[in-house]
């Protein structure tokens, strides 16, 4: 039984990393129509940022904070000079864009930082025990923070002028322009939300696995299958989506088999798919032929 | 015009088909002045970790020689190339050292499987010698392949290192927790009969663990309900360190035990005070030590390659161009790759004080068999003994 806790609730823990990282593109997916590949590479800068800042005395909760803020600029640059140039209604061409971003980040990262894996202390310390298990605080402060998230970010879209501008972007950007929306700002904003998020989501991660230019590359995966798990357009579904993966994983690794986690994971996804295309929390569109 | 043209073109493709037919080997003769070798590195991509510093202090180390004169008075040229650990573009680095570049020999290459990808076209097709790999694997040397030579001890030595070491120490009941691809599953079978070697009554259990997991709780869940006396560790560094804090978190006893990759700076890093007690291999020497050779390494490093780390993955590094170079010191006369074949197969007792003494023949390709056992403490990787040599392996 103690087992049975520590898997799952490490599971949600992992899986709160993947639904951070989930929600980030799917705010930046909804409000632009970019699905942003360079997502991780965004999170990996947050890291490095703030272990540099820690570097010259500042303390760690700052730190992360810094980093997280100054990506969320970052985010917001890369909009305005990589993929607001490229136009309306490019969605591969932004992919193709973002992926190239992402392999230029990480290199840049690799080039400044080194390639050598760093570690990151957790956000707090400490452990707490279940029976004879042990977990550590920081997977609870992950659950946490990525529940803190989630309602936010659908208070925001669903409670504010500016949400409903963006949800009204995402439906019809020519609409939303005809009444008096501004697109432009739309986008800013959900590019800074969706790389600040990153960033946490970074942060979060490092904690556990240290920090390289490519470590969260794996996490990424599992964040997507957990956006099409949950479905692409919704912002809930992003972090439950994430959360049912990081349960999966563990579930598989322990009582099907730690080498075939991943496969199981992923047949899950396919299956689930196939049986709803819009995944659980998605809306079915329809276009004319 | 077009007339004019067509000739213009054939006698191009002449010309281009021309140059393809010149063996690139026949061409390798080496000036006085100096000697042209290459590699293929990973100094892009996830791999990169391992891939840069350790094609750094061969760097280091030919800038070094070429600083005092060179070796036996000429200059190392060692022209780099990354191939992202992609096999196609190994090969495609391969045919620009060997058909543009003209080296000689490729020295001090990166990764097992990528260097495989060239082995036809580099070893078999243009003669050119592969020397000192960076990787490799028990088929790579049995039988024996022509150009072909190394200084690490096989990953598959190591398990049967591990395997021993665990049976030694009064293990018997050993779990090996290894990452699922083949490279690591061929380390792991070589454990058992070892251990078994040592003594017959040890049982070996073996746990596949996917390649490039971070979360180890369920694997130590797993360890745990099997309750071994000792855990051999074939996975990555970053993994063995996730496995080592997870274990501590969940208060796991038993001696764990890892392989040479393991002995990085990364696992101590990433692993912290988990990493105490951890039982590792190396193919050098502690590179914190006060031989001679090792303080020459340690000044090359912070004179060449400030940037990278002193630890067992840039000492292996350098320890390869050495033993390349004190290989070559015994040719008479032009460098070709002919000669630094021949060299090869007839040399003896080649010391680098870093690596085990080193003796190569027609018959035997890599140079030793030997490991330096390791055990973590107070943060830092400290020696057991000499060089060790583990049970002669059944597979």
């Amino acid at each position: 039984m103690d087992q049975l806790a520590v898997v799952l609730i490490s599971g949600i823990s992992s899986g709160a990393v993947y639904g951070l990282i989930g929600l980030s593109m799917v705010i930046i997916y909804r409000a632009t129509d970019v699905f942003n590949f360079a997502t991780a590479a965004f999170g990996i800068f947050a890291v490095y940022i703030a272990i540099a800042f820690m570097g010259l005395g500042v303390g760690l909760m700052m730190a992360a904070a810094l980093g997280a803020a100054i990506v969320a600029l970052g985010g917001v640059a890369v909009h305005a000079t990589i993929i607001r140039p490229l136009g309306s209604g490019q969605m591969f061409g932004a992919l193709v864009v973002t992926m190239g971003l992402s392999l230029v980040l990480e290199s840049i990262a690799g080039d400044v930082w080194g390639q050598q894996p760093k570690s990151f202390p957790p956000l707090i310390e400490g452990n707490f025990r279940i029976g004879d298990a042990g977990l550590a605080n920081q997977q609870l402060l992950n659950i946490a923070i990525a529940g803190v998230a989630m309602v936010l970010v659908s208070l925001l879209f669903t409670r504010t002028h500016i949400g409903t501008a963006m949800r009204a972007t995402a439906e019809s950007a020519v609409a939303a322009k005809v009444i008096g929306i501004n697109s432009g700002r739309v986008a800013r904003i959900a590019w800074a939300l969706g790389c600040l998020l990153a960033g946490v989501a970074a942060v979060l991660y490092s904690s556990r696995a240290g920090v390289t230019p490519t470590v969260l590359t794996a996490a990424l995966f599992r964040a997507m299958a957990g956006i099409f798990l949950g479905g692409l357009t919704s912002m809930s579904g992003a972090v439950l989506g994430g959360l049912a993966i990081g349960v999966l994983d563990n579930v598989a690794a322990s009582y099907v088999s730690a080498s075939f986690r991943d496969t199981f994971v992923f047949g899950v996804v396919i299956v689930m798919l196939l049986v709803r295309p819009q995944g659980l929390f998605g809306q079915r569109s329809f276009q004319r032929v | 015009m077009r007339k004019s043209v067509l000739p213009a073109l054939t006698a191009t493709a002449l010309f281009a088909l021309a140059g393809c037919a010149i063996s690139p080997a026949s061409g390798s003769g080496s000036s006085d002045a100096a000697i042209k070798i290459g590699a293929w590195v990973t100094t892009s991509g996830p791999v990169a970790v391992s891939g840069v510093p350790q094609s750094a202090a061969t760097a280091a180390y030919f800038k070094m020689v070429n600083a005092n004169g060179g070796c036996n008075g000429h200059q190392i040229d060692w022209i780099t190339k990354d191939n992202a650990y992609d096999p196609q573009q190994t090969l495609q680095v391969a045919r620009s050292l060997v058909q543009q570049e003209g080296v000689v020999a490729i020295v001090g290459a990166y990764g097992t499987a990528t260097s495989e990808a060239a082995f036809s076209y580099v070893l078999d097709q243009s003669k050119v010698p592969v020397i000192n790999t960076a990787g490799g694997a028990s088929s790579w040397y049995t039988p024996p392949r022509k150009n072909l030579f190394g200084v690490e001890t096989l990953y598959e030595d190591q398990g049967a290192a591990l395997g021993a070491w665990a049976a030694e120490e009064g293990a018997k009941k050993i779990l090996v927790v290894h990452s699922d691809p083949d490279a690591f599953v061929n380390v792991a079978k070589n454990v058992e009969p070892s251990a078994v070697t040592v003594n017959p009554g040890v049982s070996v259990e073996t746990l596949p663990v996917k390649y490039h997991s971070t979360d180890y709780s369920p694997v130590v869940q797993q360890v745990k309900q099997k309750a071994p006396d000792a855990v051999v560790l074939i996975l990555s560094p970053e993994e063995a360190a996730a496995y080592l804090k997870e274990a501590k978190l969940q208060g796991i006893a038993p001696n764990a035990y890892g392989y040479a990759p393991e002995a990085s700076t990364a696992t101590l890093t990433l692993a912290g005070d988990a990493a105490e007690g951890f039982h590792t291999l190396s193919l050098v020497k502690a590179p914190n030590g006060s031989a001679p050779e090792l303080v020459e390494y340690r000044d090359a490093m912070a004179k060449y390659a400030p940037e990278q780390p002193i630890d067992f993955v840039t000492a292996t590094g350098f320890a390869r161009a050495k033993a390349f170079c004190e290989v070559v010191k015994t040719i008479e006369g032009d460098v070709t790759s002919e000669s630094i074949s021949k060299a090869f197969e007839t040399a003896a007792a080649v010391k680098t004080g870093m690596l085990p003494e080193l003796a190569f023949s027609s018959d035997t390709h890599i140079g030793t068999r030997q490991v330096q056992k390791l055990v973590v403490k107070g943060g830092s990787f400290t020696e057991v003994g000499d060089f060790y040599t583990p049970p002669a392996r059944k597979q």
